[in-house]
């Protein structure tokens, strides 16, 4: 079988491959773990120019340290690792600049309006205000909260030892964190209806 | 993608923590609305997050692009010297200065080499000056992004370039003469 070709061939295979040469297999995990990475800069709310670095720092890293890797079946959690440790280096180092206004992040009012898709204009409508309703649930939890769930939200749907990894916390607390938060989320979406 | 046992079984108690099971919403007597809210499971709300961030933070195109051309980079018969000091990350708190320090110090540590890194900044540019320990002659690729900086160093293992953009950057130190040992490369470090 073909690198890449399987969505779901095991992440370790694809470091194997990609550390001897095969350049399909490197694509196979930039589609896997690119969506990963980018929710970690989301989550530690960094501008885009800081993102952008720890994005492409975390790629390099592991394209020059691919062929030694302990345990090449936990990449994506060595990559959560690494865009941590990144993304809190790049926050002391934008101590110095002026930080992102942070309304801006996770924030529906950014969504591009021309770009429904296939949706008619009512069902945009109504894509729009729950997304809206959303957003501001979203934005009304406790940081820790949207700091847990931004990293959830990632495609494909990363695994808890990987948010575990981008958070720097064990990965037995995730499910109860990520169940609580959900619930908080529930309860601001029921408020944000009735009030 | 979620193709893990675990997951499955947390959908599950994350119902039941929540009190969301249906027996649940009957006692509760909650309306129409409440029900419908309710109705989602974990499972259900936490897709419906993820393509509302897939549709309004999407990974920029270009990253994607740098991502793939990362691989390039890739060296396979070079030492790695690690960063070990960062002054930005390692030093802030220690030794607190007054205003904004602009120099930032890097360290790279391999076996046999060291490479000690300053870097100035100045708006977007970049000013790097560096020194092989032991010193020693040898070539000096400073990588960037989409270039390569090639410099010898002095006889006392000196080098310096500017006007680099800002952006990850990886040295690149040539094997020492008479292969008394191999190449380096650091660690990729935003500058």
């Amino acid at each position: 079988m073909p690198a890449g070709a399987d969505p779901v061939q095991p992440p370790g295979d694809l470091v194997k491959a990609a550390a001897s040469g095969d350049e399909a297999a490197w694509k196979g995990l930039v589609e896997r773990f690119s969506g990963l990475i980018w929710s970690v800069t989301r989550a530690y709310r960094l501008g885009a120019a800081d993102a952008a670095d720890v994005f492409q720092t975390t790629w390099l890293r592991l394209a020059e340290y691919i062929g030694r890797l302990d345990h090449p079946e936990y990449v994506g959690a060595w990559l959560a690792t690494t865009a941590r440790r990144e993304s809190l280096r790049a926050s002391r180092a934008s101590a110095r600049v002026v930080p992102t206004d942070d309304d801006a992040v996770f924030d529906a009012r950014q969504a591009d309006a021309g770009k429904p898709g296939e949706a008619t204009p009512e069902e945009a409508v109504l894509m729009s205000e729950r997304a809206d309703q959303l957003g501001r649930a979203f934005r009304a939890l406790p940081a820790p909260c949207q700091k847990l769930l931004r990293l959830l939200m990632a495609t494909p749907a990363p695994s808890y030892a990987e948010v575990a990894a981008a958070l720097g916390r064990p990965v037995g607390s995730i499910g109860p964190t990520r169940a609580r938060c959900l619930r908080r989320l529930r309860e601001k979406l029921a408020w944000g209806k009735a009030g | 993608m979620h193709d893990e046992p675990d997951d499955t079984g947390l959908d599950e108690t994350g119902l039941d923590e929540a009190g969301l099971d249906e027996a649940g919403l009957d006692e509760a007597g909650l309306d129409e609305a409440g029900l419908d809210e309710a109705g989602l499971d974990d499972t259900g709300l936490e897709e419906e997050l993820r393509a509302l961030a897939a549709r309004l933070e999407p990974v920029p195109d270009r990253l994607m692009q740098a991502a793939v051309d990362a691989y390039a980079w890739r060296t396979v018969d070079a030492d790695l010297a690690e960063l070990v000091f960062d002054s930005l990350a390692d030093r802030d708190e220690l030794a607190p200065v007054r205003g904004r320090q602009q120099e930032r110090l890097l360290s790279f540590q391999a076996s046999g080499l060291a490479i000690e890194v300053e870097v100035t900044a100045a708006g977007s540019s970049r000013r790097l000056i560096g020194q092989l320990v032991p010193p020693q002659q040898a070539v000096v690729e400073i990588r960037h992004a989409d270039k390569v900086v090639t410099l010898t160093t002095d006889e006392f293992g000196r080098f310096a370039a500017g006007s680099l953009p800002a952006g990850p950057v990886s040295l690149r130190c040539g094997a020492g003469a008479g292969e008394a040992r191999s190449a380096v490369v650091t660690d990729w470090v935003p500058i």
